[in-house]
């Protein structure tokens, strides 16, 4: 469904969400368009994991609006935000070890009709041909960073609009990292929009073309990552009110 | 002046308070009884039966309401102690094994034996999860009943035995009413000192907050064997007074009903609450004389009630009657601690030294969580620990509470060896805590819940607490009007008998650390106590903190609110996976290069 | 004696692994333990009877029905048992909730059927009643296909490979957009189907009885204890030792001993080993 440059693909405002007392967003204003890559930044704690969790399903809502791709997400599980285009890559690469790395691809693509499941899972593992190789292996003899290989590999069997990557550097070497951050770049000019959550702010800064900072649930920074001063003015983001 | 007019306007608002609400708890009780004795007066012989039968029962769920109730320990076999006492009473004075004993020291030899096998059938829950428990549970009462089919030559076997007969004047209907109504009160009593003591706090807390309750210093083992002992003999004698009612048994008397019968009476009837389970037998009692055509659904009804209790009103008819806590609670409630207050919670004699931890290793599945840690806390001081997602630092507070032992490296306190994985010793050796997700008893009130805080500082034994003797209120009044002020100090006095799960979430921060000060601590481990708090409340919290440390009780703060760390800490350590990466005063760290970039990454 | 014992030791220790494998397929899809496990192989047996004894149905139409009823109530289970209590914090809510069904369950059946064991139908009219009789080897044949077919089900169909994710890494899956609640569902009435199947392949040696189902509640969990939650071959390894043993106990020492001989060794075990003896689940506390 083309949608007009003016509109964005992902469109999110004043979003409050939290664990049952716990608040934990409190009022979050985003957009992505079609295509864009969006990196999300911000200290522990400050909202980011909750954030997509939020736009996913995972988590409910306690006020605010979500709109993706002309839907309403109010109320809607991810089931159905998967089946609508929105893959939610969550942290932790956690995959079935107790599967092969085909099976794990398979249930990724639960939804998708049964001719075309093989074609999905075949195109998503050439994207990483490390685990092309142990396509046949179970999970539990990947390596961490194979492991989340995987795991990113499972959001891209759906062919998503937008691809959310919570942390996919976690505990990854940098040869690792960078060949992930590969993986963003290449599915930009496939048209996929991505939203990544990072700790790692350069390598993040570098595959983004926008960026926000998430600060204790609320937004404190958007930008364009060309834009100059950005490490300063993250730095602030970060710790806070100037203190000495 | 100011404080001591506050304190004393506190203490007598606490005694009102106080008097009112054992009034309110103790009332219905005694009118309940007051009723029940005019029962042989207003009524004929079969009711008599029946009001006595209820009493019987009611003597064994009201100790097993503190196993399940209270201990949430899901013992659903119990018939077998009622089977064990029933039995053993009878067989003793009939003479078939030895000459025979007169009935009342036949009830007391039953006390005991249903004491040992109290304890039996209850050890399994120290190991056992809910459900295996359960389990085992119902194999004992299986058991029992085999045996006594099994062993002719002493129980009868299939043809039973008959049962005790009682002595003048307790040998007429109304007579053994009035005894069996005696005990039940006596078990009324007893168990409701018990509710009101640190025994009964304590088994609360086992059951809803472990975790807590093992950082408060309250001794789960120890705990839970008193109340099987207890319970075990309270039923066992209640089965030697079902003897008596029934004049014969046989073992289809104990059926697998009546265990359904008491579990579902204290289910139905509320945890934590006298008053509801005994309503509960009533009803469970009469329902079928009141419903005859209904008798053979009884279980049925039973299990109908039960899971509906479950999906619709889980804290029974306690909680329907629970009136104090329907009342609305101000929407916009502030918390407004009073740091002044501090003094009088925290007064020790101050640390002699702090804490120490060496070459600290501890790994989770093959990962190193901690790689070799030193660290210092000096006592008096506010130390911060600091440390992006997945550095260590909550689980440094778990080694030094003893959740975990590490796989190498020592921790010390003023210069003694801390045992390592001895959870349960760390109150009384001066450390107390909070947690990153509060960890406390939704179902008591906020003032019960501080008052667990302070178990280990209680000098009563649990026969003193038994029988209402004067240490046990000497040690209820210390503990109460300490948990007053704590709550005083931290600003929540004025929700102190609401029930805590209706509390905001930062609300029931604030209420941990008033726990945690109960037991005048040397060191409180902060864990992320400002997660989920306002930018207001956490400038209260840091104040609150820095008067904790003047008083001389050192404090170790987790956090990742930078504003807090740099606001109130003396000094900093940064952990970065696993290991330490900087320590120093706050303004040190906060250019400290490393520092920057292990957080920022890159 | 020894073939006795073997014969009917396996044969009962194959309605107690398949019960096992009942309480697992329930865990595996939901992290509860059910009450209505034992209640299930009960009703196996009670419907074989009533449907093909009672009604003179063919006995296959009889089975089918059978294997519908018994999916139903395992569908009730999740529904009104299961899926509220999975919502609140409270940790024991799911012992009360399975446990007042399997109580009206129980209750239903003694009042509407009988409280006295009635006559089982036999299945397939072979063996003369001696060691090789089809109610020895019935059970066991049965435990061997529904294992077989749930090796097929979960390693090569889509459905099954996502029970098995729902298993491993609830949250996962449900972030990869798996549909957990029916997957749940339809464990659930799959785990219903198994102990059915238990119940009436069992139905010649243990009669349909009300009282089978606080037995086999006993009995059947006693194979998950020793497997390991979740531990379907350790389920099936428990079940044959345990029918073993207790039958070698009758032998020996007598039938009312011999529970109290089994009951010993299930307290045993799980006091030596509270999470099987193959393992189980690790739980972080704090």
């Amino acid at each position: 469904m083309p949608i007009s440059a003016a509109e964005p693909l992902l469109d999110i405002r004043g979003l409050e969400a939290g664990y049952g007392k716990i608040a934990v967003l409190h009022g979050v204003d985003m957009t992505i368009g079609a295509g864009e890559v969006v990196t999300l930044l911000g200290p522990n704690g400050a909202g980011k994991t909750t954030l997509l969790r939020a736009i996913s399903g995972l988590v409910p809502w306690n006020a605010g609006g979500v709109t993706f791709a002309g839907l309403n997400l109010a109320g809607i599980g991810p089931r159905e935000t998967a089946r609508r285009g929105l893959a939610h890559v969550i942290e932790g690469h956690r995959i079935f070890t107790n599967q092969t790395v085909t099976d794990n691809l398979l249930l990724a693509a639960y939804d998708v009709p049964r001719a075309e499941r093989d074609a999905r899972v075949d195109e998503a593992l050439s994207y990483f041909p490390e685990i092309a190789a142990k396509r046949y292996d179970r999970g539990s003899t990947l390596s961490g960073g194979q492991q989340q290989m995987l795991a990113v590999a499972q959001g891209l069997v759906r062919q998503p609009k937008l691809l959310m990557l919570d942390e996919p550097s976690a505990g990854l070497s940098p040869v690792l990292v960078d060949r992930v951050l590969a993986v963003v770049t290449k599915l930009q000019k496939t048209g996929t929009a991505v939203l990544l959550v990072e700790q790692l702010i350069e390598k993040a800064l570098a595959v983004a073309d926008r960026v926000y900072a998430l600060a204790q649930g609320k937004i404190v920074l958007q930008a364009s990552t060309d834009e100059v001063d950005l490490p300063r003015r993250l730095e602030h983001a970060y710790f806070g009110s100037e203190a000495a | 002046m100011p404080i001591s007019s506050e304190s004393a306007a506190g203490t007598m608002q606490e005694k009102s308070l106080a008097g009112i609400g054992s009034w309110m708890f103790a009332g219905p009780l005694i009118l309940i009884f007051c009723l029940a004795s005019l029962v042989p007066f207003v009524t004929n012989d079969y009711w008599v039966l029946i009001a006595t039968r209820a009493a019987i029962y009611w003597v064994l769920v009201g100790a097993l309401n503190l196993v399940i109730g209270f201990a949430g320990q899901l013992a659903i076999g119990y018939v077998a102690l009622l089977t064990l006492g029933a039995y053993t009473t009878s067989v003793l004075v009939a003479g078939n094994v030895s000459p025979p004993v007169p009935v009342f020291a036949a009830l007391a030899i039953a006390g005991v034996a249903g004491a040992i096998f109290g304890v039996i059938v209850g050890l399994p829950a120290l190991r056992l999860r809910t459900f295996y428990f359960a389990i085992s549970t119902l194999g004992f009462a299986t058991i029992i009943t085999q045996i006594a089919l099994a062993w002719q030559s002493v129980t009868g076997g299939g043809i039973g035995l008959p049962g005790p007969e009682m002595p003048a004047p307790f040998h007429t209907h109304a007579g053994f009413y009035f005894f069996c109504l005696a005990a039940a009160g006596l078990i009324t009593w007893m168990t409701a000192n018990i509710a009101h003591s640190r025994f009964g706090r304590g088994l609360i807390a086992v059951r809803d907050a472990d975790v807590a309750a093992e950082a408060t210093g309250i001794r789960k083992a120890r705990l839970l064997m008193t109340i099987f002992v207890f319970t075990g003999a309270s039923a066992a004698i209640a089965g030697g007074l079902f003897a008596a009612l029934q004049t014969y048994i046989t073992p289809d008397a104990f059926t697998f009903d009546l265990s359904v019968l008491f579990f579902i009476s204290i289910l139905i009837g509320g945890r934590g609450s006298i008053l509801g389970p005994l309503l509960g037998t009533v009803i469970l009692t009469l329902l079928p004389e009141f419903a005859a055509p209904l008798a053979a659904w009884s279980t049925f009804l039973y299990a109908v009630l039960l899971l509906a209790i479950v999906l619709v009103a889980p804290g029974g008819i306690a909680a329907l009657l629970d009136f104090g806590n329907r009342r609305a609670l101000l929407a916009n409630r502030t918390i407004v601690p009073k740091a002044a207050l501090v003094g009088h919670l925290l007064a020790t004699d101050k640390a002699k030294s702090g804490i120490a931890l060496r070459g600290v290793v501890l790994s989770f599945l093959g990962v190193r969580a901690i790689d070799g840690v030193d660290l210092d806390v000096e006592a008096g001081k506010i130390h911060g620990l600091i440390g992006p997602n997945g550095s260590g630092k909550t689980t440094i507070l778990n080694v030094i509470s003893g959740f975990y032992g590490p796989e190498a490296g020592s921790i010390a306190l003023g210069g003694e060896a801390l045992k390592p994985g001895d959870s349960e010793s760390r109150a009384s050796q001066g450390i107390a805590r909070t947690f990153q997700t509060p960890r406390i008893v939704g179902e008591a009130s906020v003032l019960q819940n501080v008052m667990i805080g302070g178990t280990i500082r209680g000098q009563s034994t649990f026969v003193e607490s038994l029988f209402c003797l004067p240490r046990h209120r000497g040690d209820e009044r210390t503990l109460r009007s300490e948990a007053m002020t704590a709550l005083s100090a931290v600003g929540l006095e004025s929700l102190a008998d609401i029930r805590a799960d209706r509390l905001q979430h930062s609300e029931l921060r604030f209420m941990e650390i008033a726990r945690a000060c109960m037991a005048r601590p040397t060191f409180i481990l902060l864990d992320e106590p400002a997660a989920g708090l306002s930018a207001d409340e956490i400038l209260r919290l840091g104040q609150f903190v820095k008067a904790i440390s003047r008083q001389g009780t050192g404090v170790l703060l987790v956090e990742h609110h930078a504003d807090l760390i740099f606001d109130t800490c003396d000094y900093v350590t940064v952990l970065n996976l696993g290991r330490v990466l900087a320590q120093g005063t706050p303004a040190e760290i906060r250019v400290h290069k490393e520092v920057i970039s292990a957080y920022l990454g890159g | 004696m020894l073939a006795s014992i073997i014969a009917s030791g396996l044969a009962v220790g194959a309605v107690y692994a398949l019960i096992g494998v009942t309480y697992n397929t329930m865990f595996s899809a939901s992290r509860v333990m059910s009450f209505t496990a034992g209640q299930l192989g009960m009703l196996g047996g009670v419907f074989g009877s009533l449907f093909v004894l009672r009604l003179g149905l063919p006995l296959v139409v009889g089975l089918m029905l059978m294997l519908v009823c018994c999916a139903i109530v395992g569908l009730i289970t999740e529904f009104i048992a299961v899926r509220p209590v999975l919502k609140s914090l409270d940790q024991h809510l799911y012992v009360l909730s399975t446990l007042a069904l399997a109580l009206m369950i129980q209750q239903v059946v003694a009042v509407e059927w009988s409280t006295e064991p009635q006559a089982f139908p036999r299945v397939f009219g072979i063996g003369g009643g001696g060691i090789l009789d089809e109610k020895f080897w019935l059970p066991v044949l049965t435990c061997a296909v529904t294992i077989c077919a749930l090796e097929l089900l979960y390693r090569r169909t889509l459905t099954g490979l996502a029970f098995l994710a729902i298993a491993e890494d609830n949250f996962a899956a449900r972030a990869l957009g798996l549909p957990e609640r029916n997957l749940r569902m339809a464990s659930y009435a799959l785990a219903g189907m198994i102990g059915g199947l238990a119940g009436f392949s069992g139905g010649q040696l243990l009669l349909a009885f009300v009282a089978n189902g606080p037995l086999l509640n006993f009995y059947g969990f006693v194979p998950v204890a020793l497997g390991g939650l979740g531990n379907n071959r350790g389920a099936i390894v428990g079940g044959f030792a345990l029918g073993l043993f207790q039958q070698a106990a009758n032998f020996l020492v007598g039938g009312i001993f011999s529970s109290v001989a089994v009951f010993m060794l299930f307290i045993v075990v799980l006091l030596a080993a509270p999470r099987g003896l193959f393992g189980g689940h690790l739980a972080r506390r704090v």
